[in-house]
């Protein structure tokens, strides 16, 4: 096994799961919300992305907006249905919510687009770049470029923008925003669109990498609950770090003990920080995203 | 007075009545089997309820649960050549381990957390039951014997679905019943307390964190001995015991008629099955059916379809 | 009457079928500071929450609330707050993770009406010269004090017409009361009008040009403050201890 090489990979894969985990850090940061059907809409971008390219015969770069245009509507739609449970604070039933949204695209998808396995195949994704006995795909490439462009877009949209601080103020104490003349339902539908457009877009650029099913989504779902509570809930910066930390975890683990049980080793890795550390997420903690 | 005595003779009668269903309603094999079904079930959405509607949380791992009870089963079954007794003791103990391990993990996050790690879980165990040859990998494991719960000289075992009915009834008799043993006792009152106001329960004395873990504890053996019959039934375990449609139907069953209704799981398990078994409209038409119907409860009808029937009764009471 | 700033009347607002709040009228002018007083549990912060539009826990209202002639009954917070009314609301007064100056920020551009002052950050700074030292810090870092500054600067520059406010004098030290209730008073002397639910009377009765007397949720009392100040009533009830 070349290190060098599963370094790469790993980096390649960390972005990748902090790009997939951007959507819901802002949507739990902000909204104190959690999707359990981050999976499917990821699933569905993907989906998405492959028919206008294979089947529709649409440029890439035009099937990734398409798809993104899509995943932001199916989010808008989620937050109109759930927001009177949203502005209670019903946790439970939003979570219950989101997985029912979710079952509904999984039996969607599978009604649409079938059951077999699919792939995605771009121009980036089959040109490869090769240095020396290393190598990676252009896809690849663009996937890191992408991400480290997104997190930096994103802080500095919340640092240093009018709408990042009344996002923050938002974030903070909804109550607070609205006196100082927030339109929090906006925000929360902003926040949800930007969910659906950003699990998206990730999948656009990361589905090429691997087949594609209906079925598929929950492993997703783990990695960006791993990566958003690792990172620090809210923080932009820290589900960056955390995403590619744990990307090169999961390439060197793959590598070196089982390619199959990546998952669930790095959901243990998560046990064992909320066991020892449980910090921010004890009861009674806030939020907030910075 | 006399309502009271109809009152306590309505539960025994609506027993006995379900216990005939099968047999008035044709008594063919694809009813029975359909009944069982709807038994077991109803069993593992019951475990789900006590969570959900009593302490107030979303616990995502007792399909968990149900598959610990499938596979303990399975694999002492047809490892060991244990019987059906001892599997079911088995069973219970496994899952009291697993939901011991989980809880105590989860003891003092906030809820939502806990939520996402027994989803993880969930899929968790997905990948570990496919891929483990231990449990049969991908294949699962075959030849579950039949049940045999016969004790002294007395046979009681089932070789098809009409034999095993009154098994499944018994068990789901036995559930309904404990389940309302539960909200009528001291731990039934302190989660109500727990999930309603967390601070004032503190301040009364209880321990939020140890009674979610009793709680959770007193819940998952039931989906897990539910678990344990469906292990019977279909004579094999895979996999696909996991798969996220007993989640979804498990929930479904809990909010369908309404919170804490202790027919509800059982009423709401029957309608989304006999939709399912008689009334289908293609596999993922009917997903696409039971996951609207989740949401359109939770989102427009908090209460239930006992809420519809709220302004009815309404009417009714003030016609008298 | 007509010419008052707000209206209030027949405002009823229940919770679970008992009725926290049954007002037949209440009116607040432009320049005039009105005070609402009574015991813990008398409907003050109901009051105010059903004026700004905050509806927590369901309650079901009725009613009319005017502002400037116009309807709001129906308006959300938010709404409310851009057509020209303020809340400093208790307890809850910054953002704490957000610097001072980030804190005097607007969602909107509030207009200049009938003769309105619209507060610039720097207009605050000059209201208030401790928050320009503090600027830069966190709200989190700032003294009760401090933050009651701050929290009546940010709605100040919400550029309002009506400020409300929920018992500002509470957790301050008396001086700083008699501070914050002046400065009250100059605001309203440029043409502010105000609405201030106080518990500490006695603060409330050395700025307020009228006083209400709220109990379990009704006005059973009103009047002028001089009047107010030597009736029996409310000098038994709530000076008569800390005479």
């Amino acid at each position: 096994m070349n290190l060098t090489q599963q370094l790469i990979n790993g980096l390649v894969l960390g972005h990748a799961y902090a790009l997939v985990a951007i959507g819901w850090t802002l949507l739990l940061g902000v909204a104190r919300l959690v999707n359990f059907g981050h999976g499917q809409m990821y699933m569905l971008g993907a989906f998405v992305t492959w028919w206008a390219v294979v089947k529709a015969g649409v440029p890439y770069a035009l099937a990734l907006p398409i798809a993104m245009a899509i995943g932001a509507l199916f989010g808008l739609l989620m937050q109109r249905v759930m927001l009177k449970a949203t502005f209670e604070q019903n946790l439970v039933s939003i979570m219950i919510m989101t997985l029912g949204f979710g079952y509904v695209l999984q039996g969607g998808a599978a009604l649409v687009f079938g059951s077999t396995g699919q792939i995605l195949d771009t121009a980036l994704s089959r040109s490869e770049i090769k240095l020396g006995e290393l190598w990676l795909t252009q896809q690849d490439l663009a996937i890191v470029l992408v991400a480290i462009a997104v997190f930096v877009g994103l802080k500095w949209l919340l640092d240093g923008t009018r709408i990042g601080r009344l996002v923050r103020m938002v974030a903070e104490d909804p109550k607070l925003a609205q006196l100082a003349g927030v339109n929090v339902r906006r925000v929360y539908y902003g926040v949800f669109a930007f969910e659906g457009a950003a699990v998206a877009f990730a999948a656009g650029m990361v589905a090429p990498r691997t087949p594609i099913l209906t079925s598929m989504g929950f492993e997703e779902v783990i990695m960006t609950f791993v990566v958003v509570v690792l990172g620090g809930i809210g923080s932009v910066t820290g589900s960056y770090v955390a995403g590619v930390a744990l990307g090169l975890f999961t390439a060197l683990f793959g590598a070196l003990v089982s390619p199959a049980y990546t998952t669930a080793a790095c959901f243990l890795v998560l046990i064992a920080v909320l066991v020892l550390r449980p910090g921010g997420l004890g009861a009674g903690s806030t939020a907030g995203v910075h | 007075m006399q309502r009271r005595w109809l009152k306590r003779l309505a539960l025994p009668l609506f027993g006995l009545l379900v216990f005939a269903a099968p047999t008035l309603l044709g008594g063919s094999g694809a009813v029975y089997s359909a009944a069982v079904l709807i038994a077991i079930f109803a069993v593992m959405a019951y475990g789900l309820d006590v969570i959900v509607s009593d302490l107030g949380e979303v616990s995502l791992a007792h399909p968990v649960f149900f598959a610990v009870g499938s596979y303990t089963t399975a694999w002492l079954s047809t490892r060991a050549g244990l019987g059906s007794w001892a599997t079911l003791a088995a069973t219970i103990v496994v899952a009291l381990l697993f939901a011991a391990a989980i809880g105590l993990v989860t003891l003092r996050l906030r809820e939502f957390v806990f939520s996402l790690v027994t989803y993880a879980v969930g899929v968790v165990a997905i990948t570990v039951a496919s891929n483990w040859a231990f449990l049969g990998g991908s294949d699962g494991i075959r030849g579950i014997p039949l049940l045999d719960l016969s004790v002294g000289g007395l046979q009681l075992s089932a070789r098809n679905d009409r034999e095993l009915w009154p098994y499944a009834f018994a068990l789901l008799a036995v559930t309904v019943y404990l389940i309302d043993r539960f909200r009528r006792s001291l731990l039934g009152a302190a989660a109500i307390m727990v999930h309603l106001n967390p601070r004032l329960a503190t301040m009364a004395g209880t321990d939020p964190a140890r009674v979610r873990l009793q709680v959770f504890l007193f819940s998952a053996p039931i989906s897990a001995a539910a678990g344990w019959l469906y292990a019977y039934q279909r004579a094999y375990v895979s996999a696909d015991v996991l798969e996220n449609y007993f989640l979804i139907l498990m929930l479904t069953a809990v909010v369908l008629i309404g919170r804490r209704q202790l027919l509800g799981p059982l009423i709401a398990t029957a309608m989304v099955l006999v939709q399912e078994k008689f009334f289908s409209l293609g596999g993922n038409v009917d997903k696409i059916v039971l996951g609207a119907v989740l949401i359109v409860i939770l989102g427009f009808f908090p209460q239930g379809l006992m809420g519809l029937l709220q302004p009815l009764r309404r009417l009714l009471q003030r016609g008298r | 009457m007509s010419g008052a700033l707000l209206q209030v009347r027949d405002l009823q607002v229940d919770y679970a079928g008992n009725r926290a709040v049954d007002v037949r009228m209440l009116s607040v002018s432009r320049g005039e500071m009105v005070g609402v007083v009574g015991a813990n549990g008398a409907g003050k912060s109901t009051l105010v929450n059903a004026l700004i539009g905050w509806s927590r826990g369901d309650p079901v209202v009725r009613g009319e609330v005017e502002l400037s002639g116009q309807r709001i009954t129906a308006w959300s917070a938010h709404q409310r707050v851009r057509a020209g009314l303020a809340l400093v609301p208790e307890g809850r007064l910054v953002f704490g993770r957000m610097t001072v100056e980030d804190n005097l920020s607007t969602a909107f551009a509030p207009k200049a009406s009938a003769g309105q002052r619209v507060y610039s950050r720097d207009d605050i700074f000059e209201l208030f010269p401790r928050l320009l030292e503090r600027r830069q810090h966190l709200g989190s870092q700032l003294s009760g004090g401090e933050r009651q500054m701050l929290g009546i600067g940010r709605a100040l520059m919400m550029g309002p017409q009506l400020l409300l406010l929920d018992e500002p004098s509470i957790g301050l030290a008396p001086m700083l009361v008699s501070q914050v209730l002046q400065t009250l008073r100059k605001l309203a002397a440029s043409g502010l009008a105000i609405l201030l639910v106080e518990q500490n009377v006695r603060a409330a009765l050395e700025v307020v040009d009228r006083l209400v007397l709220l109990e379990r949720g009704r006005v059973v009392l009103e009047g002028p403050a001089a009047q107010m100040g030597s009736d029996p009533r409310i000098a038994q009830a709530y000076l008569g201890a800390h005479a």
